[in-house]
C-alpha cells in the first residue's frame, strides 16, 4: 500500500484538518450565518499609524496572493487544494474607528467578528479601534479555513516584520505549497479504525449539553475576557505539576473548566453521563512557525469527564490519564491521517457525519489551553504591545467555547457563547470562577 | 532493579528521542540543552515521558517527577537513571 498518487508540486493541497475545518465552516455558515471565524486582537500603547498599516497590508496582499484563494479540486486525483490567482491587487479591508470607551471598543470588535465575509475569496479583514486612553486595538478577523489561531498571531508578526522592511527576508520561509498526501493508505485506514473505535466508545454515554435557542440563525457570539497576571499564570502551571505529577496544565485547566461550567451545563432535558470536551492542540514542530503560517496546523483531542466526579483534583487525574492514553495512541496524528481520507467526500456530507455524532449535541463545550504564542515580540509596528487576545465564535451546537491563550508571560481567558444561551452576568461569573480556581 | 546504563548513554539516547519528538526540526540536541529552548511543550513532554517508559522502563510520573528534573536533557537523564536504580 505504498502507492502514492501523482499531484502538482506547486499547489497548496488541503490537509485533513483543513477539510474538517472547511466542513465545519460550511455548516456554521448555514446554521448560524457566519462560518468558522475568529478574531485576534493586538492592543498597543499609543496610536498605530493607519497609513503604515495600510501599506503593510498592501505589500503582504501582493506578496501572498493565496490570501485571496478558495477551495478547488483536482480533476485527475480529486484532491482538494487552495486555488488562488497568481496575481491579485485587491486590498485587505481595514476599517478605522474611534471608540468612546473601553466597553465601546470591545463592542465594536465583537460586532466586527460577528459580520460574515463579503465573498468566498475574503478570508481576513481588520478593524483598528482607537480608545480614549490613548491605546489602539487592531482586530484581525480570520476565516479558520485560511488561518488558525497561531497562524493569525504569526500574521501580526509578518505585518510587524514587513513594517520594519523585512518582508523580503521572511517571505521565502513561508510555505505556500503542500503535498497532496495521497500515500500511506494502510496507516491512514488504521487511523480511521482507531478513531472510529474511540468515537463509538465515547458515544456509549450521553453528552451533557446546553440547549440552543431558537432560531439559531442570525445570532451572534458574545464574549467575556479575563487577563491573568504573570504570577497567577506561573502559579497555575506550578499547581498542575503538584496536582497531577507532570507540568502539563491542560488536564487541570480542563477539570476546572468543567467545574466552572457545571452550574449552567446541562440544560434540562439535555442531561448526560459525561461532559465531552473538544480541545485543539498545536501540531507545528518547533522552528516551523513561519513555514506553517497559512491554513491549519492543529489537531483535536477529546476528553470525557464523568458527570458524577465533582472533585476537581480527582477529575484532573482522570483527564491526565486520558491525555496520556490519547498520546500513546497518537490520536492527534490519527485525526489528521483519517481526516485526509475524508477529503474525497463533499464538505456538507462530512459536516452531516460530524453533526450526527453524540445525538447531534456535538460536545459539551470547546476548550483550548494554548501555551504557545505565534507573536513573540514585545512591540508591534513601533508601539509597545499591551496584550493579544482571541475571540473565537462559538459553534452551535454546543454554543460555548472557553479558551486560554498565552501572550508574553500570562494567560488570557475568553468565554464565547451564542447570544441567548446564557446571561451575560452568568458568563462573567463563570469566567471569574474559572480564573480563581486556576490560581487558588 | 534494571541493568545499569551509563549516564552519557542515557543522555545520548534521550537526545535522539527528543529530536524525534521535535519532528527532527531545528538544530542539534545537546545534553546541556534546556527543554524550554528545545521547544518541548506540554504535549511533546507527554510524548517524551511515554517514550522514556517504553525505552528505559521507567514511569517518571509514578517515580515522582520534580521541577528540577525538567530543566535540561541532562537532569532528565539523571532522573531516568535514578528511576532505573530504584
Amino acid at each position: 500500500m505504498k502507492v502514492s498518487l501523482p499531484y502538482f508540486r506547486n499547489r497548496r493541497y488541503l490537509r485533513g484538518i483543513d477539510w474538517v475545518v472547511g466542513s465545519l465552516h460550511e455548516d456554521a455558515r448555514k446554521r448560524v450565518g457566519v462560518g468558522a471565524v475568529s478574531q485576534a486582537i493586538i492592543e498597543v500603547q499609543g496610536d498605530l499609524d493607519v497609513t503604515t498599516v495600510r501599506s503593510t497590508l498592501d505589500q503582504i496582499s501582493k506578496r501572498f496572493p493565496l490570501i485571496h484563494g478558495r477551495f478547488g479540486r483536482d480533476i485527475f486525483n480529486l484532491a482538494p487544494y487552495w486555488k488562488y490567482p497568481r496575481r491579485h491587487h485587491e486590498s485587505i479591508p481595514l476599517a478605522v474607528v474611534e471608540a468612546s470607551s473601553e466597553h465601546d471598543a470591545d463592542s465594536l470588535l465583537a460586532a466586527h467578528v460577528n459580520r460574515p465575509f463579503e465573498s468566498d475569496r475574503r478570508h481576513i479583514r481588520f478593524m483598528l479601534v482607537r480608545t480614549p486612553d490613548a491605546r489602539t486595538k487592531l482586530g484581525l478577523v480570520f476565516d479558520h479555513r485560511f488561518l488558525d489561531a497561531y497562524g493569525a498571531e504569526s500574521f501580526f508578526r509578518l505585518m510587524h516584520e514587513a513594517s520594519q522592511g523585512c518582508l523580503d527576508a521572511v517571505s521565502p520561509r513561508i510555505r505556500v505549497t503542500e503535498p497532496a498526501h495521497l500515500d500511506h493508505w494502510q496507516r491512514r485506514f488504521a487511523s480511521g479504525k482507531l478513531l472510529n473505535r474511540m468515537l463509538i466508545d465515547l458515544q456509549q454515554k450521553d453528552v451533557a449539553a446546553l440547549k440552543m435557542p431558537e432560531p439559531v440563525r442570525g445570532r451572534g457570539a458574545r464574549f467575556v475576557h479575563e487577563a491573568m497576571t504573570a504570577e497567577e499564570s506561573s502559579n497555575a502551571i506550578g499547581k498542575a505539576f503538584s496536582e497531577i505529577g507532570v507540568p502539563v496544565l491542560l488536564p487541570c485547566a480542563a477539570a476546572r473548566a468543567v467545574s466552572a461550567l457545571r452550574g449552567i451545563v446541562p440544560s434540562p432535558g439535555l442531561e448526560g453521563d459525561q461532559y465531552l470536551l473538544f480541545t485543539t492542540v498545536n501540531t507545528r514542530p518547533p522552528g516551523d512557525e513561519w513555514s506553517s503560517m497559512f491554513l491549519n496546523h492543529f489537531s483535536f483531542l477529546l476528553f470525557s469527564a464523568p458527570r458524577e466526579t465533582s472533585d476537581v483534583p480527582q477529575l484532573a487525574g482522570v483527564l491526565r490519564d486520558q491525555l496520556f492514553s490519547h498520546m500513546k495512541d497518537k490520536v492527534p496524528d490519527a485525526m489528521e491521517d483519517a481526516a485526509a481520507l475524508g477529503r474525497i467526500f463533499p464538505r456538507p456530507l462530512v459536516a452531516r457525519v460530524i453533526n450526527s455524532m453524540f445525538k447531534g449535541r456535538m460536545c459539551s463545550f470547546y476548550f483550548a489551553c494554548l501555551k504557545e504564542s505565534g507573536y513573540p515580540e514585545k512591540t508591534f509596528m513601533g508601539k509597545d504591545v499591551v496584550n493579544l487576545v482571541h475571540t473565537p465564535l462559538a459553534f452551535a451546537p454546543p454554543g460555548l467555547n472557553l479558551c486560554m491563550t498565552w501572550y508574553a508571560d500570562h494567560f488570557n481567558l475568553v468565554l464565547s457563547y451564542l447570544d441567548g444561551t446564557i446571561d451575560d452576568q452568568v458568563a462573567r461569573d463563570v469566567l471569574k470562577q474559572f480564573r480563581s480556581s486556576l490560581v487558588q | 532493579m534494571a541493568d545499569a546504563i551509563a549516564l552519557d548513554e542515557i543522555e545520548r539516547q534521550l537526545c535522539t528521542e527528543i529530536a524525534a519528538v521535535r519532528g527532527n526540526a531545528g538544530g542539534a540536541v545537546a545534553p546541556e540543552s534546556t527543554l524550554a529552548s528545545l521547544g518541548i511543550d506540554s504535549l511533546k513532554l507527554v510524548s517524551l515521558i511515554l517514550v522514556i517508559e517504553q525505552k528505559f522502563g521507567v514511569n517518571l510520573m509514578k517515580k515522582g517527577l520534580k521541577p528540577e528534573d525538567m530543566k535540561s536533557v541532562r537532569t532528565l537523564a539523571q532522573a531516568v537513571q535514578a528511576g532505573r536504580a530504584a
